[in-house]
């Protein structure tokens, strides 16, 4: 619809030969670009609505308590403080549950792509018997609802833990086991158009020039996918980074509690006190930080990866 | 390596449960002092605080060589998600928990508590023990959870204000009711609640002699409709409708805030609220505290701020909620008698005198008297108010599925209709329908 | 898509040992078995028996047949909590979609600058964890201090001073919404432009000179062409809204009115945890799966088939 008003007047007289062609493309160059500034200015409008809620936050993050129930708010850091990072981060477990946070994403994103990488392949490579089943299955099974589940993920969680507590609750595996359950369906998914983007004649091709299945798999086929896996990654971190419900019972112990799970308890602690906004969005910085960081590490390759994956559908 | 897993690891767990009586047996009949271990202490929320916690885990580790306490913290708001999860669970269960008052008696019926014998309850206190809170932990005459602390809410006001206005604290509760709506404006609530608070409401329910809901036999009846609840409800709404500027669903707000000075001593939004003890430290003119940042002094200013107890319908005490926890040992704990060496520490006149030190109200009505003097042995009116409100002060309905009400939120939904101006005998029946049942846990 | 398809159907490798895929599956399926395994069939057999707190703490649960199905379905509370789910998950999904559809649009139209603003923008609402974001509109929209009511009373609405958004049912969907279309547009917006990006210049360059309007290139070159991530995107909204529970609790948290605020995933949750009813939670669990799959029924077929083509 933004579109439509790009070249209003576009109607233009049937096309003749190429040279009257760039003269009606130069002729009407001026009034396309007055609606690239309207829309351009549309854009950064919608920037700054998009951005407000971060930058609400950020501003919030730095300011007093007491200023933030002012009358009248400012819209500038005029009163700036880290007194309200600093009161967060003395004393708060901020530090291991960030470490926690940490150790939970990294290794569901491994086990996610691990799996959903190989399960991909499988089904975008291959036709074979229970192929469609499979596929239905993997789409149905993102459509359960989690909240009931999570009574019987403790039982089994604390059943397995009393002979492998490395698996059991209050473990970084097994909450990533857990984890790598929900999300390896919808990488699969994900990935499975990317996989079928790459054409298996370049291997073959690779593997007529002599390199082995495997090398030609790491060196052609690989390197392509990585955008794909980029992307797939990102899906991944989001969602173990976010999860709350299913940590809050599987990790019961104080100590190995996750971000959002420290982040709900600081808020729910600081509306016993009434609520200091201004501890509070300092905190909700503090565990989006991380996130952001990441995205812009790897923002050129997600977008490629997205590219790659939007043709393929 | 994991479909089958499940299935050896469960197992293994039997064959493992199988072996750990073995441990039980040992300690038991060696008699006398129980063999080491870790026992954990689930706490609910920070009102224990730093010292208080302290002292256990020092008591504790000094009267059970080789043994250690931990404590961990838990958020009230999902306490029971994780008391449901973790107490059936002979491996991860906390050894000792603390549990709100109202949610005790849910967690006694399924069994999740050990009994405590008559021997060790008399050894802890017996019947100077808060009796409405060791009733919310019985079954019949076998006690499971004692009472841990208790907090009893009562008035802070604005004396400035109120005095200003030439009011008086009031007498009865008509009286309270008629000065509050005085008192407020566009820009100020005479008495600033939420609507859907309904653990202050229901103390216009109690001080008019109603009931939430009887027991007869073993069942247990919802009495909203009773002429006399209906008859404190309809006071409450015209309080809420006349004297609280707050949205209908407003609830466990920080009252406090309402009457503290505004930013750059603008007008408060409130003249009076009701709010637990500690409240207190809350409210007051900013002050700077030893680290710097800026602290509330504690109601110093008495021309300013001032408290008083709720009164009732014919003058006296309204009888209002006792807010507070219950502790309990629980029934899958591997360390049952280093549990009941902690209850033995938390019942010791030491940490009784701490509570009661510390604002809480000691589970030992001996230590009341505690409260009622400061430090230096000078009366103390927060101390006096908070025992005479919590002499008067009553449960919610020690039913099985008092839990189940709370976890669905009907009170608060109920008193939001009425605080929107609903018919208060209309929703009285209609709610009474939907709690009876539930009430007698028969929705689980 | 059909570009990749005369590529695949000579690449899919019949002759060889059909025991590749399925092992390249097996870690897939096995981790699925283990996570998900245990608890979908304790949903299942649960649903079946009658469980509450007792048997939670040991008593051993009896046998119910579909008791509990019979159960919830003549409780009244579930046809709104449904209702209201398929409501808010459909006007979410689309709106997502359609915001986030403009939104690409637009970035394929303006300038580098602003693209790269917008994309960084997007980024950073995407980035904003789940918990954080509705804490920050938690304070945006906080009656007494929150901005926007600032906000409408400096433009003259003054009947905004101390509004309580959350405390109204429609209102509160409002919030609600808003948080989720924020977190959600920018995962729609970037599928769809890196779509877009597919399309040359010189094709749309050339479709304009052959005297295409705006609207036509539109509806003949662009949309075709993201047609299939659209649908992807649109069938993911529909199955993650209709999941929505973390942002409503959150929200609730602030003092809401909570039965008339329940979408099915805080219904389930309150019915289990909330009141310990743990067979009709399952059994209410176990009606949505069903439910959500009749719902995707016709696309998911639509899907398959343009898989097979």
């Amino acid at each position: 619809m933004t579109a439509a008003t790009e070249t209003g007047t576009g109607v233009a007289a049937p096309a003749a030969a190429p040279a009257v062609r760039d003269a009606a493309a130069v002729a009407r160059r001026p009034r396309p670009r007055v609606g690239k500034i309207l829309l351009g200015a549309l854009g950064v409008v919608l920037s700054l609505v998009w951005a407000f809620p971060v930058y609400w936050m950020l501003l919030s993050a730095v300011t007093p308590d007491a200023r933030l129930r002012a009358d009248t708010p400012s819209f500038l850091p005029t009163h700036f403080t880290l007194a309200n990072f600093g009161s967060v981060l003395t004393g708060s477990g901020f530090g291991g549950a960030l470490r926690m946070s940490l150790m939970v994403t990294l290794v569901t994103i491994v086990l996610v792509l691990a799996f959903a990488f190989l399960a991909a392949l499988a089904i975008s490579r291959w036709r074979f018997r229970g192929r469609t089943s499979f596929v239905l299955a993997v789409l149905f099974i993102q459509m359960l609802p989690a909240e009931g589940l999570f009574i019987a993920q403790y039982k089994m969680l604390s059943t397995v833990g009393a002979s492998a507590p490395v698996l059991g609750l209050n473990s970084v595996l097994g909450i990533s086991v857990l984890y790598t359950a929900m999300l390896v369906p919808f990488t699969i998914w994900m990935l499975r158009g990317f996989v079928a983007g790459i054409p298996a004649e370049l291997e073959e091709a690779a593997m007529v020039d002599g390199l082995s299945r495997t090398k030609a798999f790491l060196r052609i086929t690989f390197p392509l996918l990585a955008p794909g896996l980029v992307a797939s990654g990102v899906y991944a971190f989001l969602q173990a980074w976010n999860e709350f419900t299913t940590a809050l019972v599987i990790l019961p112990a104080e100590s190995r509690q996750t971000l959002p799970i420290w982040l709900r308890s600081f808020l729910s602690a600081s509306a016993n006190r009434g609520i200091d906004w201004g501890e509070v969005m300092a905190a909700s910085t503090l565990i989006a930080v991380p996130v952001i960081v990441f995205f812009l590490f790897v923002q050129g390759r997600m977008t490629s990866g997205l590219v790659a994956g939007a043709v393929k559908g | 390596m994991v479909a089958t897993g499940v299935a050896t690891s469960l197992t293994l767990a039997l064959a493992l449960a199988a072996c750990a009586p073995a441990d039980d047996e040992g300690t038991g009949e060696s008699g006398g002092t129980p063999e080491a271990g870790d026992i954990t202490l689930w706490l609910a929320g920070a009102d224990t605080n730093d010292d208080l916690r302290k002292y256990l885990v020092d008591t504790f580790a000094e009267e059970n060589p080789g043994s250690t306490l931990t404590i961990e913290e838990q958020d009230w708001t999902d306490l029971v998600t994780k008391l449901t999860t973790a107490l059936p669970d002979a491996a991860n269960t906390p050894d000792v928990v603390e549990i709100g008052n109202t949610q005790a008696p849910t967690f006694t019926y399924a069994g999740a508590f050990r009994e405590i014998s008559p021997e060790l309850y008399d050894e802890l206190g017996g019947d100077k023990l808060l009796q409405s809170f060791v009733d919310a932990g019985s079954i019949d005459e076998t006690k499971y959870a004692l009472p841990y602390y208790y907090g009893s809410r009562y008035m802070f006001y604005r004396k400035d204000i109120w005095q200003k206005a030439g009011l008086e604290v009031p007498k009865t509760l008509e009286e309270f009711g008629d000065s509050v709506k005085e008192l407020t404006s566009k820009k100020q609530s005479g008495f600033a609640m939420g609507g859907q608070d309904w653990r202050n409401g229901i103390s216009w329910v109690f001080a008019n002699d109603g009931e939430l809901a009887v027991k007869d036999g073993d069942q247990w009846t919802s009495t909203l409709s009773d002429p006399n609840t209906v008859k404190g409800l309809e006071q409450w709404q015209d309080v809420f409708e006349n004297a609280s500027n707050l949205p209908a669903t407003a609830k466990d707000e920080a009252y406090w805030d309402f009457i503290n000075d505004g930013t750059d001593g603008g007008a408060p939004e409130g003249a009076t609220i009701m709010a637990p003890g500690w409240a207190r430290w809350s409210i007051g003119d900013l002050t700077k505290g030893d680290d710097g940042k800026e602290v509330r002094d504690g109601m110093a200013d008495d021309k300013k701020f001032d408290i008083f107890a709720l009164p009732g319908v014919d003058g006296g005490v309204a009888p209002v909620f006792a807010g507070g926890s219950n502790v309990a040992v629980s029934a899958k704990s591997q360390h049952p008698e280093l549990a009941e060496n902690l209850l033995r520490i938390i019942y010791s006149d030491e940490y009784q005198t701490m509570l009661a030190k510390a604002g809480l109200g000691p589970a030992n009505t001996d230590f009341n008297k505690l409260m009622t003097v400061d430090a230096d042995g000078n009366p103390d009116k927060f101390g006096e108010v908070a025992v005479a409100t919590a002499e008067a002060s009553k449960l919610t309905p020690a039913a099985p599925g008092w839990a189940a009400v709370e976890g669905a939120s009907v009170y608060e939904e109920l008193f939001q209709k009425i605080a929107e101006g609903g018919d208060v005998t209309a929703l009285a029946k209609q709610y009474d329908e939907k709690l009876t049942p539930m009430l007698n846990g028969q929705a689980g | 898509m059909t570009i990749a398809t005369p590529a695949s159907t000579i690449a899919i490798r019949r002759r060889r040992q059909p025991a590749t895929p399925y092992l390249l599956l097996l870690p897939a399926v096995l981790i699925l078995l283990v996570g998900l395994g245990y608890p979908v069939y304790w949903q299942v057999v649960t649903s079946l028996q009658e469980y509450g707190m007792m048997q939670q703490f040991g008593a051993p649960p009896t046998f119910a047949g579909l008791d509990n199905y019979a159960r919830i379905f003549s409780d009244e509370r579930l046809l709104p909590v449904v209702t209201r789910s398929l409501i808010f998950c459909l006007v979410n999904a689309f709106l997502t979609v359609a915001i986030g559809l403009g939104l690409a649009l637009l970035m394929k139209a303006v300038h580098g600058a602003v693209r790269i603003t917008m994309q960084v923008v997007l980024l950073l609402a995407w980035a904003t964890p789940l918990v954080a974001a509705v804490t920050v509109f938690r304070w945006l929209f906080d009656y007494r201090a929150g901005v926007v009511n600032w906000l409408l009373v400096q433009i003259g609405l003054d009947q905004y001073q101390g509004y309580a958004w959350l405390a109204q049912p429609l209102t509160f969907f409002v919030v609600a919404t808003l948080v989720i279309v924020w977190m959600s547009v920018p995962f729609v917006a970037m599928s769809l432009y890196a779509g877009l990006t597919q399309v040359s210049e010189e094709v749309l360059e050339a479709a304009r000179l052959d005297g295409a309007s705006p609207a036509q290139i539109l509806r003949h070159i662009l949309l075709p062409l993201v047609r299939p991530v659209l649908a992807i995107v649109l069938l993911l909204q529909i199955i993650w809204d209709l999941r929505v529970f973390a942002q409503i609790r959150l929200l609730q948290d602030a003092g809401a009115p909570i039965s008339e605020t329940n979408l099915l995933g805080n219904f389930i949750y309150e019915l289990g945890i909330g009141s310990q009813d743990f067979s009709g939670a399952a059994a209410v669990s176990i009606f949505v799966l069903l439910l959500t799959v009749l719902l995707a029924a016709p696309y998911v077929r639509s899907l398959m088939k343009e898989d097979a083509a």
